[in-house]
């Protein structure tokens, strides 16, 4: 195999994935796996700001974006779920530790941290859309004091299809002034919780919160997002991710456009108030 | 200005080819494109300089398909190993006006401050762009319309100069890069004549405040009535010469593999579909739509230019006629 010519080295190439490890592998849910991946080196892939994107792959069979959901000093974990028509998902649930991937980021904005230090937050997630927002949780956590309440409402179709269930009742709800409810969408034995979907469960908690930061199913956010703003949250502080096909991850390839916003570039972090003004194509 | 004689035109590509890799356009069986002098003289193709080609020659900074890196993917472990560049400087000989600005286009997309693409750079770097004035325009050419300079080429893309005199090539330097190139030819003539009269172009319009006005259109009827026969064929994005959409595919061989990038079209339901079903633009009217919109207000909001050139390929060559200047000049009233 040749070698890059001097001029090519210094230049990089966005496009070619680095070489990670997969460390470990966790099941969260019968559908979801959390991937911690190292490089050969052993050390951290790159060093995302929450809400920013990795892009994964297995060049043989296909790569995606996901969200980076949390990161060590020499890991990144990004939590995916296993659709039965992707491919790419399929393939990568049924990987063993030690495989080799490839791995390209952090890509996209993140969240805004300063807009929500000093106040009080309410983080609403549903599903794997847990994912995104718990790397807001743990920043927020890790910086305890720079921000105001911490109240978590997050939902899942049963209890079985809940994430990071080791957080949500062991770690969280030990961290000073947070609150975390957990629902669950219907009836099941042995849960004896809240029960129900996720935008009514909002109305019901109420929280006094400054800001919010929300994650799910595309109906969970559109159901949700009315709540918020009925419960008196401007525009500017009800703050979504938005989730479209991609290939580049760096706006070039042209296909998570909303407008002349690229998701993979502009988002996948957008307000209220700027979603207020783009077409509703997403 | 420096000349030579039409008739003398294969000493010129054979003292170009001697120096650099030399792309011309071409008729090849019926499709103009650029392609590789070589095939000329082997009689494969016939060089073709009556009007524009039908393959833009974005090919030659985003080719159709193009290796990104090879990689071997074997059990556990896998490796990478990254695309050399063009190694040769290559001349673009007869480029048009409307597709030097359109190199300008895509230089905003791939030479971007945060993520530049080198593949694209390197070949940005080291083709050396013979643009040629056009005096014929055809029915379809609306380039003034979009704002170009017929006499003058994009000055950042192209490197020189090329008018056509009818006995005789004119070319003036107007890069560095384009006065070396120039510099190495013997056997030219030096004339100061006077630019060439060029035929005004009959389809005209004016697009000012285009961009503001579709702002809010994005619910009007006009989009059922423009993307109605519509057949999703993506024959507009191919030969676009600003068209820079790509696809991510995989060609494998056992454990080794290429991961190629390859045009893509905003036409197509694959270009959006997600893993989990989800289709933002689930039908034609969403595809014309946004494909229109890209090029006429997207584009201008990002950059502050229009992804338009004006070169008519796809009022030409689509199979149902949706004509994107029809649609301007409706909007515009």
């Amino acid at each position: 195999m040749k070698t890059a010519s001097a001029s090519d080295v210094k230049r990089i190439n966005n496009l070619v994935p680095k070489i990670g490890v997969v460390k470990e592998i966790l099941d969260e849910t019968p559908d979801v796996k959390t991937f911690r991946i190292s490089t050969p080196e052993g050390e951290r892939p790159f060093t995302p700001m929450p809400g920013q994107l990795g892009m994964y792959s297995l060049p043989a069979v296909g790569e995606a974006m996901f969200s980076v959901t949390n990161y060590g000093d020499d890991y990144i974990d990004m939590s995916i779920k296993k659709y039965n028509d992707g491919v790419l998902t399929s393939v990568l649930h049924a990987m063993e530790e030690g495989q080799e991937v490839g791995i390209r980021g952090p890509y996209g904005n993140g969240f805004p941290i300063d807009q929500f230090k000093g106040k009080d937050i309410v983080f609403v997630a549903g599903g794997i859309g847990l994912a995104p927002v718990r790397s807001l949780i743990l920043y927020c956590m890790r910086n305890r004091e720079d921000f105001g309440k911490l109240t978590i409402i997050y939902g899942g179709r049963s209890k079985d299809d809940l994430c990071f269930k080791e957080d949500l009742f062991e770690n969280w709800p030990k961290v000073p002034n947070t609150e975390v409810h957990v629902t669950i969408d219907r009836p099941q034995e042995g849960w004896d919780g809240h029960v129900g979907f996720v935008p009514d469960f909002v109305k019901e908690i109420a929280p006094n919160a400054q800001i919010a930061a929300v994650c799910g199913p595309p109906i969970l956010i559109k159901l949700t997002l009315p709540i918020l703003s009925q419960m008196g949250l401007p525009d500017e502080d009800i703050i979504t991710t938005l989730e479209l096909r991609m290939k580049c991850g760096i706006g070039k390839c042209g296909r998570c456009n909303i407008g002349s916003c690229y998701v993979c570039l502009d988002g996948p972090v957008f307000s209220q108030a700027q979603l207020n003004n783009m077409p509703k194509e997403y | 200005m420096k000349t030579i004689e039409k008739a003398k035109l294969d000493s010129l590509f054979a003292q170009l080819a001697q120096n650099y890799s030399l792309l011309v356009p071409v008729d090849y069986n019926g499709l103009t494109q650029f392609a590789p002098y070589s095939q000329v003289q082997e009689g494969v193709s016939q060089l073709y300089l009556d009007g524009n080609v039908t393959v833009s020659p974005k090919t030659a900074y985003l080719p159709q398909s193009e290796a990104m890196y090879k990689f071997r993917a074997q059990g556990k472990k896998l490796a990478i190993e990254e695309m050399a560049g063009l190694d040769k400087q290559q001349v673009l000989f007869g480029v048009r006006h409307c597709d030097t600005k359109a190199i300008q286009c895509l230089d905003k997309v791939f030479l971007d401050e945060k993520f530049e693409d080198p593949q694209y750079k390197n070949k940005r770097e080291q083709n050396i762009v013979f643009s040629l004035a056009c005096n014929n325009p055809k029915a379809t050419c609306f380039c003034e319309s979009m704002g170009l300079d017929r006499a003058h080429a994009e000055a950042s893309v192209a490197d020189v100069q090329v008018y056509d005199f009818g006995d005789s090539f004119g070319f003036e330097a107007i890069s560095d890069k384009g006065k070396a190139c120039l510099d190495k030819l013997t056997g030219l003539g030096e004339t100061a004549s006077k630019l060439p009269d060029q035929k005004p172009q009959t389809l005209k319009f004016d697009v000012a405040g285009l961009p503001e006005k579709l702002k809010d259109m994005f619910e009007d009827p006009i989009w059922d009535e423009y993307s109605f026969k519509c057949l999703n064929c993506g024959t507009c994005s191919y030969i676009c010469p600003t068209c820079h959409c790509f696809d991510i595919n995989n060609k494998i061989r056992g454990e080794v593999g290429v991961k190629l990038r390859t045009w893509d079209s905003c036409m197509f339901n694959e270009y959006t579909l997600m893993a989990g079903g989800h289709q933002p633009r689930a039908g034609k009217k969403e595809r014309v739509r946004n494909r229109f919109l890209h090029k006429l207000q997207y584009f201008n909001e990002k950059h502050d230019m229009s992804l338009c050139v004006g070169c008519g390929r796809c009022v030409a060559k689509c199979p149902v006629n949706v004509d994107i200047t029809k649609f301007i000049r409706q909007v515009i009233g």
